[in-house]
């Protein structure tokens, strides 16, 4: 049964027949209804101020650890498993990110920042090795291999770019083997994202997105938006009472700018207006038909899924469960206040009360669903009850010059009474040297008269030169509403002119630190993670010229060569007085010539003489 | 190879060789200015292009116009309401004159940035200059570029009172109109940083400093929202309501510093080509007609205007002070009256912004060093630098010139001094003068000398080398340099009432000091051999250009050469200041052409005839012309010069006394010095032409107050009058001399 | 005693002056230590302040990139405030060259007696040793080991000398090559023939406390490999390639990297070229042998920072008898003064105000040792010329040739 399942779940990669689908659908029903739910999917829609949107996709799916261990696959990718198998992991989580996250306009981040990375490409994994070299060897190998999966340079995460961190991640999953698992964790803050990253993620999910919440996921909307991060999560979980599971969690959050993202595919160009789509505030004294002080930009328009994505939902994914609270796969996060007028193809379920407001649409296979949310006026994020962040980060660089240089982190806690405990991880490519002894946190303003230390703890790595990058992790403590700055001094390598890459002058991108605060609990008392990412920076550092090699190999060696022949010239000769020389050519010649000139003259002369 | 050695051994003591250093110096000289002229002809100078591909001036479609205009016109109100002098009608009907606070002011601008959806912050300052406190506010917003990570930003900068200090009303509704049109594209990869700063001197100063965390921050506040590395910076100034006709482009950065050519040349290029609208460089709307711009004249005015502002290194614009960061900017005004509108304004902007947004790498590929000419023409420094450095050179010649002559004399075997024959050779000029200012010589000799010589009886003269005696010459000149550093920084630390007191008192200062230096060095009883102190540098140095293969040499060592006698001394003590001031010159000369070139042109020119003066106990014309050209040449005389001229060429109306320009002109420095960093003018003048002016002044004075016996006194008052008298009375003393001296050829 | 009293009054300004400059202006020093002439990756003391900061910590400073200097100064700047402990160190290195000075006798009949005050002073004045002293450069150390050997041995101290010169090696690598000359000296003082058994007791002595030191340094940081590799390593395969006042740096940026070990070998063969070379040719002045080894060796080396070309000028004066055979000093000593000043604006103009690229203060580099090495090879000239006229007495002053 079950290869005949696999077969089918092939041909259902294959080929794109919803039939397929159906068919591995009920065959899966009717074989393993005894399981929990085997794919699960959702999109939450969240309007934010400024006329922005959230849209976060999820997607999970289950194997049961012993069909994964014997290459069964159903629900999970078979491509990625077998990538993970081969590479001995039994953890993984994957980002890719573009653009920042707005924390004062848009409040705190989704899933509180656990399924997000910094800008570009981050990978951490656990992975299963004797010692730290097979480790190595091991990591080395799964990066290879997802790059080729999804499309980007995994493959230049080596050693300069690999590090361990101690404190920033825990395992999401529950490992028996504890002991011989090893976290790595690299980054390519470079990485430019984009859609030949997304067609391999939608490959992962089993609806292809053909179907389903899924359906949405354009390229083109994604990778306008003002913020978008995709993620990939493979965790063992075990459930008491029943079989050990591997989950793989995909998700994507997105934050589109409405009305940049309702323009139409073909002409993106923000042409001004006309005159009488102007949205004017009529109240100024001065307003006229050609003077019009404008009021657009703080609303929101009117929109729909049409519009911001391009296409309606194209109906559920057969594989999701038809009932129960998972089921709803569609959620608006508006208060019920909030018109909405809903077409065909979705029943319609409201938050009940306690809860935050929302309503969610469960979706019927093969009937395309879609809203249109009404223009709304100017609303804060106070008004969106959007919740803040527990703390803000931003990392500077301070100095210029391009021999040295300043970190420069600014942690500033909002709130009024409660300290807040993080872990700050940087990874610093090998060629920043770090000077640890200048490593000062200083509590710039502060509503806390007390004395603080912020700095509790720091586990620091030093690079070695072209093998392995710098680690810190810093355990700070930022006391109530008061803004710590943590500054250090740097120095910056010059390379070999090999390792510079062709756009030298440009600089190097040095990844975001990870700042995880620490001791937080959900809703429902047990603790959880609380991940914030800064922006990464640009390092420019001093560059030879490119253009001469051989110029400088030349003229050095001509300087060593100068000094060389003449100190072994002097040595090696013997002195000899200057009338002691004998005679060389030249100055026989000059010498005779001398003579024959002399003699001419004299001839002449004499020739005078004699006519007188 | 053995004969060029022997040659060349015969050249080393050639009279006419000695002869030679002084006119190959002064031919440097000459030669560099005189390139300096060359310059602006084509042959010389070279069409300026783009050599960064990326930029692609003028490629991109500019959208920056229909109802964007409505919103400008909107903006205009809200602004000018703020910005200008309002005039109300109060209850009574009488009219009254109401001008908004800056915080008000600040108020209106973050409103209107936050309408378009935009991040602002605002960052107060204050310096204080001179005793005066000098504080305001900036306020900046930021559009973040949609997809960018933050790594890179463009920063558009519209100060609300422009360098002439006038109101740029235009100019800050212009910038807050486009922060409303960007922050709708989607294809910026760097944010761009919108600056609204209060004037273009000390605001764009606090500002960047904070970025870069360069700042103090008791006086000037951090900043709480930032962004990547600054990439390019555009200041708009359109400072009037009219349509105007030129974009004038100002790009001179602090200390002499220059922004990459190819921004300037993308600004030209897109605002004449793409939009249509002529540009203009260095003011020439003042004086060059458009048609005219690329007649030799107007480019040299060009030239000079550029070397004007470089060598002063004071801002001329918002974007000067980010140069000295390596941030490249520029400033756009509008110019004349014309049927371009603040549209068309805007469109340069948006395509020069669009085109620096296209940089992958930072501003690289073009020159740093240039000197303009004209919108389509620049010098670059493989041609110009020539110039400096032969100025420099000139110095370094006669530095060695005068060390060779210190380092060795003619005597035949025993002590009396025979002087080497005199016809077509003024370097051995002052051997007559030691020979006169020796008293062992008598007339009859003297009489005898210019008789004596002929080439050939020179072979039969013995070089006799004598030691130098280095530590007096080289300790007092440490010491001048050092205390050259004291009236700078009298000067630039002043309290603004007391400014002209004090420079009036360190001018009567620096003047005597001179006088009361060669005063006491007259005295020969202080040449005191320091060779003690000094030993091994002396020794060290002291053979230096000792012909090698004279025959004595290897007798000769440092302490066993003959004691010199007094004047002897005295002289060798003067030739051996002098040389090593004019090595100090040449060498500061030349280190300053590669940091500000046109600063160390100046400088040379100005220094050049101190090359030339020296002590010339002996020969009245030669120390009158010396007088005189360090009476002209010295920093106060030539200031004076400056301010008349400065006067006379219109920059100043008749209002202003020369005390106004004067004390105008120090408080410039000292406030560049203070808030700018600027160092040029105080450095250039306090520690390298004073001390140079001030060593030149001790040979002269001494020649007219040292002498061979105890005839000081009269002297002294001749000098004293001298220096009292000033320029015409010099002038007279000279004409007298060369009517007297008309009267010996006779 | 060696020194007189005005040289003692001048001894006391010197250190007054650098520790007036230490405690009342120390941002004087915390701009020089950075600065690329006189802060080398091994020399430098802010690295050194990093590496100490690991050390207190328990972190071997040595598993990184940053310190490759030698784990003894961390004890010493553990402990010793730096401001006293530089001082002390110039003071020092003042007093060895009085010493050697005041020993010096040399059968040239230009030689005259030396007053060893002055070289001493000379050196304490000398712009580029209160620059490195207040800069805090640790080159400082080796020097001082270096001249307390020569002391040593120009008084005939076996023990002293070699103990000094494996405190040098010890430091930093390059004194081993001095130990053939300072052994001739030695011999020299002590009149004794050099036979192989004359020698063994001296190289005893040197490997010995070569020994003894890097034992001691891994007791202190653990892992005497890793002290191997990143303080002698480093020097020898040049991993940093930071820009200094040497030659070696934008070469190897520059070099293609098939080629890099081939010329890393070349250039230290060069170098110790001159070892042999010098020695051979004058085994009768050994000191003079060891000043000139000591300023090709400021050329030539990885690492040089001025505080070596300090040192070099500070024995050159031992030689000023032969100055008048000199041909090209003046040449030198100004190519010398204009890189000296043209280094650092160039180095300005590269690296903060951007405008102009590598090639500017390479250039200067190139110019530098140009000049170095010019003054050497005349000083050589004029040495080998004073030991031929002592051969040929009536060969004095007349023009010579070289064939």
């Amino acid at each position: 049964m079950c290869s005949l399942l696999q077969q089918v779940a092939q041909g259902a990669s294959k080929h794109n027949a919803m039939m397929f689908l159906t068919f591995l659908y009920l065959a899966a029903c009717l074989v393993l209804t005894t399981l929990a739910t085997d794919y699960f999917e959702r999109l939450d829609l969240t309007p934010l101020p400024l006329g922005s949107l959230l849209a976060s996709f999820e997607f999970r799916s289950n194997e049961t650890l012993s069909a994964y261990n014997s290459q069964n696959f159903r629900y999970f990718p078979r491509s990625l498993g077998q990538v993970l198998q081969h590479a001995d992991t039994k953890e993984l989580h994957l980002r890719f990110s573009t653009g920042r996250w707005d924390t004062e306009t848009w409040g705190a981040r989704p899933w509180d920042g656990t399924k997000e990375g910094g800008t570009g490409v981050e990978l951490w994994a656990w992975i299963n090795a004797e010692n730290e070299k097979e480790a190595m060897r091991k990591w080395i190998t799964l990066n290879q291999g997802l790059s080729g999966l999804f499309c980007a340079s995994l493959n230049f995460i080596d050693e300069t770019r690999t590090t361990k961190p101690v404190l920033s991640f825990q395992p999401a999953g529950t490992h028996t083997q504890n002991g011989s698992l090893h976290l790595l964790h690299g980054v390519l803050p470079g990485e430019v994202v984009c859609t030949e990253n997304l067609t391999p993620f939608l490959k992962l999910l089993p609806c292809k997105g053909k179907a389903g919440v899924a359906s949405l996921l354009d390229g083109h909307k994604i990778f306008d938006a003002s913020w978008q991060s995709m993620s990939v999560d493979v965790r063992p979980r075990c459930l008491t009472g029943q079989e050990c599971l591997v989950e793989i969690a995909q998700t994507i959050d997105m934050v589109l700018n409405i009305a940049r993202a309702k323009r139409p595919r073909g002409d993106p160009i923000p042409r001004p207006v006309q005159p009488h789509e102007l949205i004017c505030d009529e109240t100024k004294s001065y307003h006229n038909h050609e003077t019009c002080y404008p009021v657009d930009a703080l609303e929101t328009p009117e929109w729909s899924l049409n519009d911001v994505f391009g296409r309606p939902v194209a109906g559920a994914c057969p594989l999701c469960d038809e009932e129960g609270p998972e089921a709803k796969s569609l959620c608006l996060h508006v208060p019920h206040s909030q018109g909405v007028w809903i077409g065909a193809g979705g029943f319609e379920v409201r938050s009940g009360p306690g809860e935050r407001e929302k309503r969610c649409w469960q979706l019927v296979p093969g009937e395309r669903f879609d809203f249109d949310m009404p223009k709304t006026s100017v609303r804060t994020h106070a008004q969106l009850d959007l919740t803040d962040e527990l703390i803000t980060a931003e990392r500077t660089m301070t100095g210029h010059g391009a021999a040295k240089g300043g970190m420069r982190t600014v942690f500033t806690n909002p709130s009024s009474k409660d300290p807040v405990d993080i872990v700050v991880f940087e990874s610093l490519p090998w060629f920043l040297r770090p000077f640890m002894h200048t490593l000062k946190a200083q509590i710039t303003d502060t509503g806390f008269p007390s004395e603080w230390e912020v700095i509790k703890d720091v586990y620091y790595r030093p690079a070695v030169d072209r093998k392995r990058g710098t680690q810190i992790e810093m355990v700070l403590s930022i006391p109530p509403s008061s803004t710590v700055m943590v500054t250090y001094d740097f120095e910056k390598a010059i390379l070999r002119y090999t390792e510079y890459p062709p756009d030298a002058n440009r600089g190097f991108i040095v990844a975001p630190a990870v700042v995880r605060i620490l001791n937080q609990v959900d809703a429902t008392g047990n603790a959880k993670a609380i991940y914030i990412r800064t922006t990464s920076l640009l390092l420019s550092l001093p560059t030879p010229d490119f253009s001469m090699p051989y110029n400088v190999i030349i003229l050095t060696s001509t300087v060593m060569a100068l000094a060389f022949g003449s100190i072994f010239n002097i040595l090696i000769r013997r002195f000899v007085a200057f009338d002691e020389v004998p005679e060389n050519k030249l100055s026989k010649i000059v010498k005779t010539s001398r003579f024959r000139i002399a003699l001419l003259k004299e001839r002449i002369m004499g020739k005078a003489g004699k006519k007188e | 190879m053995g004969l060029l050695r022997s040659s060349l051994s015969n050249l080393r003591t050639s009279p006419r060789l000695l002869a030679v250093p002084p006119y190959i110096s002064l031919l440097c000289m000459l030669g560099g200015i005189i390139w300096i002229l060359l310059l602006p002809l084509d042959e010389y100078s070279r069409r300026t292009y783009i050599s960064e591909n990326a930029l692609l001036p003028g490629q991109v479609h500019t959208y920056f116009h229909g109802t964007e205009q409505n919103i400008f016109r909107a903006y205009y109100h809200e602004v000018a309401d703020v910005l200008e002098v309002q005039t109300k009608t109060a209850e009574d009907g009488s009219q009254q004159y109401m001008k908004a606070t800056p915080a008000h002011r600040n108020e209106r601008i973050r409103s209107i940035f936050h309408n378009s959806g935009i991040k602002t912050a605002s960052q107060s300052y204050k310096y204080n200059v001179g005793g005066q406190e000098l504080h305001g506010e900036n306020v900046y917003g930021i559009v973040h570029a949609p997809r960018g990570d933050g790594t890179e930003s463009i920063v558009i900068v519209a100060p609300i009172e422009n360098f002439e200090k006038q109101l740029n009303t235009n100019g800050v509704t212009l910038l807050l109109t486009l922060a409303r049109y960007f922050s709708r594209w989607s294809l910026w990869s760097k944010d761009i940083i919108l600056l609204v700063t209060p004037d273009t001197s000390a605001g764009p100063q606090a500002w960047i400093d904070a970025y870069l965390s360069q700042h103090n921050p008791e006086t000037v506040s951090s900043l709480t929202l930032k962004s990547g590395a600054i990439q390019g910076v555009i200041v708009i100034d359109y400072p009037f309501r009219h349509l105007f006709h030129e974009l004038h482009i100002s790009y001179d950065g602090i200390n002499g510093q220059l922004p990459n050519l190819d921004l300037i040349n993308t600004a030209i290029s897109i605002s004449s080509s793409q939009c249509g609208i002529p540009t203009l460089l260095q003011s020439q709307h003042r004086y060059a007609k458009p048609e005219h711009q690329h007649h030799y004249l107007n480019r040299l005015k060009v030239l000079g205007h550029g070397m004007r502002n470089q060598a002063i290194g004071h801002s001329t614009g918002a974007h000067s002070v980010f140069m000295p960061y390596h941030i490249d900017a520029i400033t756009l005004t509008a110019i004349g009256q014309g049927r371009e509108d603040e549209m068309a304004f805007g469109r340069v902007v948006e395509s020069l912004t669009r085109s620096i947004n296209n940089l992958l790498e930072k501003f690289h590929q073009s020159f740093f060093f240039y000197l303009l000419l004209q919108n389509t023409r620049f010098v670059s420094i493989g041609t110009y630098l020539p110039s400096a450095m032969a100025v420099g050179a000139g110095f370094t010649v006669m530095a060695i010139y005068l060390w060779l002559k210190s380092g060795y004399e003619q005597r035949e075997q025993g002590k009396e001094q025979i002087t080497k024959p005199t016809e077509r050779d003024d370097g051995s000029q002052d051997k007559i003068e030691r020979a006169l200012a020796d008293p062992n010589i008598t007339n009859e000799q003297l009489l005898k000398q210019p008789s004596a010589g002929g080439v050939d009886r020179v072979k039969t003269k013995v070089w006799k080398s004598v030691d130098r005696h280095i530590a007096l010459p080289a300790a007092l000149l440490a010491i001048l340099y050092l205390t050259s550093l004291v009236p700078m920084a009298i000067l630039v630390t002043a309290e603004h009432e007391t400014l002209l007191t004090r420079t009036g008192a360190l001018c009567t200062v620096i003047i005597m000091v001179p006088v009361g230096l060669s005063f006491i060095l007259a005295d020969n009883t202080y040449l005191v051999d320091t060779n003690i102190l000094f030993g091994p540098s002396t020794a060290a140095i002291s053979a230096n250009g000792v012909p090698k293969d004279l025959p004595e040499v290897g007798l000769i060592t440092t302490d066993s050469s003959p004691p010199l006698d007094p004047s002897t001394r005295l002289t060798q003590f003067h030739a051996i200041l002098k040389a090593l001031s004019l090595l100090v010159l040449g060498l500061q000369i030349t280190v300053l052409a590669t940091l500000n070139f046109s600063l160390s042109m100046f400088l040379g020119v100005l220094c050049s005839p101190l090359a030339f003066t020296g002590y010339y106990p002996s020969s009245p014309l030669r120390a009158r012309a010396s007088l005189i050209s360090i009476v002209l040449f010295n920093p106060f005389v030539i200031t004076n010069f400056a301010i008349m001229g400065a006067k006379l060429a219109g920059y100043y109306d008749d209002s202003f006394g020369m005390k106004e320009v004067l004390r105008q002109w120090l408080e410039a420095v000292s406030f560049g010095w203070s808030v700018w960093g600027a160092w040029g003018v105080p450095v250039g003048v306090f520690c390298v032409w004073l001390p140079a002016w001030i060593v030149a002044a001790i040979g002269v004075m001494s020649s007219f107050i040292a002498d061979e016996d105890g005839t000081i006194k009269n002297k002294v008052e001749k000098v004293k009058e001298d220096m009292k008298g000033g320029v015409q009375k010099v002038q007279k003393a000279a004409v007298r001399d060369s009517s007297q001296v008309r009267k010996r050829k006779k | 005693m060696v020194l007189q009293q005005k040289s003692i009054f001048l001894f006391v300004v010197a250190a007054a002056l650098r520790l007036a400059v230490f405690y009342l202006f120390p941002h004087i020093t915390s701009v020089l230590s950075e600065q690329a002439e006189i802060a080398t990756p091994v020399s430098s003391y802010k690295r050194l302040l990093e590496g100490l900061f690991l050390y207190e910590r328990g972190v071997s400073p040595y598993d990184g990139g940053v310190y490759h200097q030698a784990p003894l100064l961390l004890v010493v700047f553990e402990f010793l405030p730096p401001a006293a402990v530089f001082t002390l160190l110039d003071m020092l290195i003042a007093y060895n060259i009085a010493t050697i000075a005041e020993r010096l006798a040399l059968p040239s009949p230009r030689f005259r007696k030396l007053d060893g005050g002055q070289l001493a002073i000379a050196y304490l004045f000398n712009p580029f040793t209160i620059l490195s002293c207040l800069g805090h450069s640790t080159t400082a150390f080796t020097n001082a080991a270096i001249t307390q050997a020569i002391a040593s041995a120009s008084t005939g101290d076996a023990f002293g000398t070699m103990f000094a010169a494996a405190l040098g090696s010890y430091f930093s690598l390059y004194p081993a090559l001095l130990l053939p000359p300072l052994i001739l000296l030695w011999a020299q003082t002590k009149k004794v023939q050099l036979q192989l058994q004359s020698i063994v007791a001296p190289a005893a002595v040197f490997v010995g406390t070569l020994v003894l030191l890097l034992s001691v340094s891994a007791l202190l940081v653990g892992n005497l490999w890793d002290v191997l590799i990143s303080c002698y390593g480093a020097q020898i395969t040049v991993t940093d390639l930071t820009p200094n006042i040497g030659l070696w740096w934008y070469f190897f940026i520059e070099i293609f990297d098939a080629f890099r070990n081939f010329f890393i070998g070349v250039f230290w063969i060069h170098l110790i070229g001159y070892v042999g070379a010098l020695t051979i040719r004058l085994p009768e002045q050994p000191l003079f042998v060891i000043s000139s080894l000591i300023g090709l060796i400021t050329v030539f080396k990885p690492y040089p920072g001025i505080s070596d070309v300090s040192l070099y000028l500070g024995l050159l004066p031992l030689y000023k008898h032969i100055m008048p055979l000199t041909r090209y000093t003046f040449v030198a000593a100004s190519v010398l003064l204009y890189a000296t000043l043209l280094g650092p604006a160039f180095y300005h103009i590269w690296i903060y105000a951007g405008s102009g690229n590598a090639n500017f203060f390479y250039a200067i580099t190139l110019v530098w040792s140009l000049g170095l090495s010019m003054l050497v090879g005349d000083s050589l000239f004029a040495v080998l010329r004073d030991e031929w006229e002592m051969l040929r007495p009536e060969m004095r002053g007349k023009d010579v040739r070289q064939i």
